[in-house]
Formats: C-alpha cells, sequence, structure tokens
C-alpha cells in the first residue's frame, strides 16, 4: 500500500511558506467556507468525518469542540499543542516546518466553532526552525486579514493567535501541565476529571478551553473543504483518515509516512524501504510510550487506535495501545533489549515532573534497577521487583507519564524475559562479548545500591 | 552590555523592555509571561541566568524571587551556569542511541577533553547529554544552540566543531534572541529568512 497524502501534499512544493503560494494551492477557502456556516455545523462536519485526536490518547475531536459551553461571555481559549517531545515522534516538526499555514487555518476555523477570541501555540524551545515558520505565517494571516480584528469582514469574529514557546520539559506536553506553563508556572498536571472539571469547562486561567495537537488542527480544513463523509470514507470502523508516521531507528529511509488508518504495521516498514543492519527484532509502533512489539508477532498488527496488546499482571488484564503519537521506532537483531529498556527507563526518570510519588520515585527505581541489571549486579528477584514497580506506578499515578514509563517495561518483560535473565545469570548481554552497553550516568541518582563501577 | 539608566542593576535594553510589555499583553494576567520573560533575561544576561537575571524577572513581573527560581529551575533550557560560546546538546534517546549517539558522545569528549556537564577552559565549547529533539529521522541529532544537525557519526563530528570554531552564530545568545523574536509578532519579518 502506497502513501496517501492529504495533511503532507504540499511538503515538496517551493514557497509553499508563502501565503500566496499557500491560498494558490486552495489555502484558507476551508476559512472563507467555514465562517459561511452556523458554528454548530462546522462541529457537526468534524463530528462526522470521525477525526480522533492525534496527540497520542486518540480522543474523539468533536466531543470537545461540541463541549465548549455555547451562549456565554466568559472568555474562551483556543490551544495548540506543539510540544512534541515523545521520543520517536517528528511529525509536528515537519508540519510547522514545511505546512504551518494548514495549522494556522485548522486553529482559526476551531476559534471560531468555539466562539474563541484567543488561542495560543505552544511549540517546545528546542524547534526554533519550525517555530520561525509559524511566527512567518502567523504574521501572514494578520497582514491578509485572516487574524486580528473582524476576520474576513465578520463583525462578531475577532480572533488572535501568540505564540508561546516552552524551555525543555516532556511533561509540558500533557495538556494540563501545558496549561500550567502557559500561565507562567512549573510545567505539572492539574487535577483532572472527575476530580475537576474538563479543560472545555475550566482550562487555562479556569476559563473553557479546547486543546488539541497540531497534527488534529492540520486535518481540520481538509475536512471543511471536502466533508466530514468524505474523511470517513478512510481507515477502519474506529479510525478515519490519514496518520502520520514518523520513523526511525535502523529502517533505510528515515522519515515521515502518511497512510490511512488499517495499514499492516509491516507494510510500512517496507515502504520506508526495510530494516537495516540486520533482520527486524522489535518495533516500538507509536512513541517510546508504547510496549514494543517483536518482530515474530509484528504481522499480526495493523495501524489504528483499534489495535493493542495485552498484557497480564496478577489479577489485571491490560489492553495497551499500539497507534499512540505516530513515533515508530525499528530495531534490527543487533539491538540489546534490557538496555534498550534502561535508556527508556532513564528518559522517564528525567521527565518525571516530580509530582506525585508513584511516578517519582517508581521511574527512578526502575532506572536504577535496570543500571545494576547492566552493570552485572543483577538478581533473580529483579524482575519481579520490575514488574512490582510497574504495577505500582500504572493507574496510580496522577497523569499518564507514570503509566508511560511503565507499559514498555511490561511489555518487554512479557516478550524478553529471557534476555533479562541471560543478563541476570551470565552479567552480559545475549548478543555477546564485543556489546558494549551504552550506560548513561548523567541523573543525579542516589548509587549505593549499585556496585562499585 | 548597556544599562540604559535602568534602575538596581537592571540590564534589560530598551528593545527588550518594549519586547516584554508586548507580550504581556498577549494574557490575561502578567505572571503568565514568565517563560518569555525568563528568555528574554538570558539573552540579556549572556546566556545563562545568574541570580540578578532571576530578580530583574522577578521585579518586571511583580512576582517573587522565589516563585521566578522554582519555575526556572523546572526548565532544562534555562542555564544557570554560563555556557560554552557554542553549547553542543547531543541527543542519546533512543533512536538515537542505536544509532551511534554514544560514540558521538565519546568522540566529543575526547576531542574537547571535557565531559558531559563541563565548559571547555576557553570558553568556546560545553557538552551536555539531552532527551528526544524529536528529529529522530536524521540520528544522531545535535542542537546547538538556535540550530538542529542532523546525521552527525563520531566519524563527522570533527567536521562539525570546525565548522564551529569559525561561526559566531549558533550562540546560547542566539537561541534566546531567536525564540523572543519567536513570540512576538510582526517577529518574522525581523528574523533572517
Ligand atoms: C506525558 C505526556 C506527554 C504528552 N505530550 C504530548 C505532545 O508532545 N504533543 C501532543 O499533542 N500531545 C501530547 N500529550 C497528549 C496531550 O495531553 C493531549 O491529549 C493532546 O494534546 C490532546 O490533543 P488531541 O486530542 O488533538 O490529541 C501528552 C500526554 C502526556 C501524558
Ligand atoms: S505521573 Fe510523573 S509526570 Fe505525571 S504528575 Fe506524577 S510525577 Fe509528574
Ligand atoms: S532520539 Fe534523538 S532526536 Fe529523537
Amino acid at each position: 500500500m502506497p502513501e496517501t497524502r492529504i495533511l503532507l501534499k504540499h511538503r515538496d512544493e517551493p514557497g509553499i511558506e508563502d501565503i500566496e503560494t499557500y491560498e494558490r494551492l486552495g489555502g484558507y477557502t476551508a476559512l472563507r467556507k467555514a465562517l459561511g456556516m452556523e458554528r454548530q455545523e462546522v462541529i457537526n462536519e468534524v463530528k462526522s468525518s470521525g477525526l480522533r485526536g492525534r496527540g497520542g490518547a486518540g480522543f474523539p475531536t468533536w466531543i470537545k469542540w461540541d463541549g465548549i459551553p455555547k451562549n456565554t461571555n466568559q472568555p474562551h481559549y483556543v490551544l495548540c499543542n506543539a510540544d512534541e517531545g515523545e521520543p520517536g515522534t517528528f511529525k509536528d516538526r515537519e508540519l510547522m516546518l514545511k505546512c504551518a499555514h494548514q495549522i494556522v487555518e485548522g486553529i482559526i476555523i476551531a476559534g471560531y466553532a468555539t466562539l474563541s477570541k484567543v488561542s495560543y501555540i505552544y511549540i517546545r524551545g528546542e524547534f526554533v526552525e519550525s517555530a520561525k515558520m509559524v511566527r512567518k505565517a502567523i504574521d501572514q494571516a494578520y497582514r491578509k486579514g485572516y487574524l486580528g480584528k473582524k476576520i474576513l469582514g465578520r463583525e462578531d469574529f475577532d480572533f488572535d493567535l501568540y505564540i508561546h514557546v516552552g524551555a525543555g520539559s516532556y511533561e509540558c506536553g500533557e495538556e494540563s501541565a501545558l496549561m500550567s506553563s502557559l500561565m507562567g508556572e512549573r510545567g505539572q498536571p492539574r487535577l483532572k476529571f472527575p476530580h475537576a472539571p474538563l479543560p472545555v469547562i475550566a482550562g487555562a486561567w479556569n476559563q473553557p478551553t479546547l486543546i488539541n495537537n497540531v497534527e488534529t488542527y492540520s486535518v481540520v480544513p481538509h475536512i471543511i473543504v471536502n466533508g466530514g463523509a468524505w474523511y470517513a470514507s478512510m481507515g477502519t470502523q474506529g479510525s478515519k483518515g490519514t496518520k502520520i508516521f514518523s520513523l526511525s531507528g535502523h529502517i533505510a529511509k528515515p522519515g515521515n509516512y502518511e497512510i490511512i488508518f488499517g495499514m499492516p504495521l509491516l507494510d510500512l516498514v517496507e515502504l520506508a524501504g526495510g530494516v537495516t543492519g540486520g533482520n527486524l527484532k522489535a518495533i516500538i509502533p507509536g512513541g517510546s510510550s508504547v510496549p514494543l512489539i517483536p518482530a515474530e508477532i509484528a504481522k499480526d498488527f495493523t495501524l489504528d487506535y483499534e489495535a493493542s496488546q495485552t498484557v497480564q499482571y496478577r489479577m489485571r488484564t491490560m489492553r495497551l495501545p499500539v497507534v499512540g503519537s505516530g513515533g515508530m521506532m525499528v530495531f534490527n537483531d543487533r539491538t540489546d533489549i534490557v538496555t534498550l529498556m534502561l535508556r527508556t527507563a532513564e528518559f522517564y526518570a528525567h521527565e518525571s515532573c516530580g509530582k506525585c510519588t508513584p511516578c517519582r520515585e517508581g521511574t527512578r527505581w526502575l532506572y536504577k534497577i535496570l543500571y545494576r541489571i547492566v552493570s552485572g549486579g543483577g538478581r533473580p528477584s529483579d524482575l519481579d521487583i520490575l514488574m512490582n514497580i510497574c504495577d505500582g506506578i500504572d493507574g496510580r499515578s496522577y497523569c499518564a507519564l507514570g503509566d508511560a514509563a511503565a507499559w514498555p517495561i511490561m511489555g518487554s518483560l512479557k516478550h524478553y524475559r529471557h534476555e533479562y535473565e541471560y543478563w541476570i545469570e551470565h552479567k552480559r548481554s545475549p548478543l555477546g562479548d564485543n556489546f558494549v552497553p551504552p550506560v548513561p550516568n548523567r541523573l543525579n541518582l542516589n548509587f549505593e545500591l549499585l556496585p562499585a563501577r | 552590555m548597556e544599562t540604559n539608566g535602568n534602575e538596581g542593576g537592571h540590564r534589560f535594553s530598551q528593545k527588550s523592555i518594549a519586547q516584554l510589555d508586548e507580550i504581556i499583553t498577549h494574557y490575561p494576567e502578567r505572571r503568565a509571561a514568565m517563560l518569555p520573560a525568563l528568555w528574554i533575561a538570558q539573552r540579556e544576561y549572556d546566556g545563562y541566568l545568574p541570580p540578578e537575571a532571576l530578580q530583574e524577572v522577578a521585579d518586571r513581573l511583580e512576582r517573587p524571587l522565589s516563585e521566578v527560581q522554582a519555575v526556572a529551575s523546572f526548565y532544562t533550557m534555562y542555564n544557570f551556569r554560563k555556557r560554552g560560546r557554542h553549547h553542543l546538546e547531543v541527543c542519546t534517546c533512543l533512536s538515537c542511541a542505536v544509532r551511534g549517539a554514544y560514540e558521538v558522545m565519546h568522540k566529543l569528549e575526547k576531542e574537547l577533553g571535557i565531559s558531559a556537564g563541563e565548559v571547555t577552559v576557553d570558553g568556546e565549547f560545553s557538552i551536555a547529554e539531552v532527551e528526544c529533539l524529536d528529529f529522530c529521522g536524521a540520528a544522531t541529532v545535535v542542537q546547538v544552540g538556535d540550530q538542529y544537525f542532523g546525521n552527525v557519526t563520531a566519524e563527522n563530528v570533527d567536521m562539525l566543531l570546525d565548522q564551529l570554531r569559525n561561526s559566531d552564530s549558533h550562540t546560547p545568545v542566539e537561541l534566546a534572541d531567536a525564540l523572543v523574536k519567536i513570540m512576538t509578532p510582526g517577529g518574522s519579518e525581523a528574523a533572517p529568512a
């Protein structure tokens, strides 16, 4: 199956960063069309498209849009999550770099549909190149009257779009932490539903707030121009339209690939030129937060929100996601899974915001124990301890970062237990003596449990 | 840097004050301009945030110093020590790790005679390990100031160092300046293409 480029259609078009080129290729006709529709009609179109959020959780987009209170004088905010930080994911970076106007147009339509006057795009501070393109797109859109006062002559539609840049924190991609960071605080999450109102009722500055991912907004103009039914004609029962997957790792042609939902996982690997440096060992299909899939069972998976992996722990059966953010990392058979998990654990330990105990302590313990195993000090009981810690984090942490830290390790313990056991028994990698694990030691952890290095 | 007659040892230039005033209007509360103000401070104070810089942000946003410290210390891109003129941030996260990021890191440490987290004696370079820069298709990725360098290997990293030695661009100040311009409406006209 080939690619189906909708969002990335114009990525190689020279001058696409200029508004004139974008308009010539049909840009901002969706906005004109939307402004000719009732606000509820716009939401209904998004509903019939079946669009689900592309930030990782796959939440139906229209429910958020429809949930913003109507007929109030409260300020409403529209936020665009461009804090892309999930390891393996680089689709939002390219969408901003190559197709910034598409995002801006989607945000303005969302603002119109939700009666909002102000919006912010929160871009991670590292993305300077991409953010410059968004700046340029916004400045041009103001000049053309697509942003600002009385947009396209509509007396009742004023709308501003500001850029807020982050300063280095994965956790700020979590929507409530993003709002904290936007309001000038530490990037820590806030109490969530059902313990607190949903963001659509009380989000940023306690006002109704819509938050979606860059890719989600990028889809909107296409839905408005071609209709929700057109979009829903692509994909599977529960996953409509196209999704961008970012391929990296041991892959011949790394990069972003836009495909229709439902494609077999291995077809996408083929599309990206196949595995390099050896045979396929495992794939992390949707960013570091989803568990890896071993080559032996990879043929059983398709890329859609329905696909999931089952993990058992004591009395609990969990179905873990496959698609996630679309950051697909491919690993060949020279990859040591235990070291890979050590590096994953290090990421989460470093990025844990520290607000809740299961994640703050648990991620560090996972890291310490994995570190002990690859330093040659592993004990047979370590595997149970790892699983126990994962169980202590999963479902018990304040935000989803904790769960995401536990899942990959739970998955690897299911599929690669023998590799852990080999490490513990032989104090070296099952890949052979020449294998030198990269031993990260950048965290300021307390290593008293570890043997001297 | 001139002080523009600022009281209390404040260092923000007139331009920075104007930019901060503009950015404050984007939010319903003054305090929301905390991250932008810290970026302006990092530009004005030579690429890092000494205690005076945090104090100036606290004064300008009318917030307690402790709050400014608490916020600034949460984020990894605010520097509390002076970095090298070129601060090399090597991504060693998953996709980069399996494509030789640690070899790049070790080569840099050897070549520059410093470890991750340190600055060379001449102040030219500093290195750090960072988490995923989300450009994994071009692993290994190294960020230097406002620029990403992709497909860096232990073999070609020398060329990168040579290029940087001869370049006045991609400094920590330039990174902060680029981000402030990005947050300023009309900033794209001022920014180079
Ligand atoms: C730890 C963590 C990090 C996240 N990072 C991002 C991110 O970088 N970008 C993003 O769009 N969503 C991210 N999310 C998901 C957001 O919380 C939120 O679900 C999303 O922005 C909603 O937009 P959508 O409905 O369009 O997907 C993250 C979630 C968690 C728990
Ligand atoms: S789960 Fe982790 S990141 Fe989320 S609130 Fe708890 S400590 Fe912070
Ligand atoms: S792993 Fe290095 S950029 Fe993502």
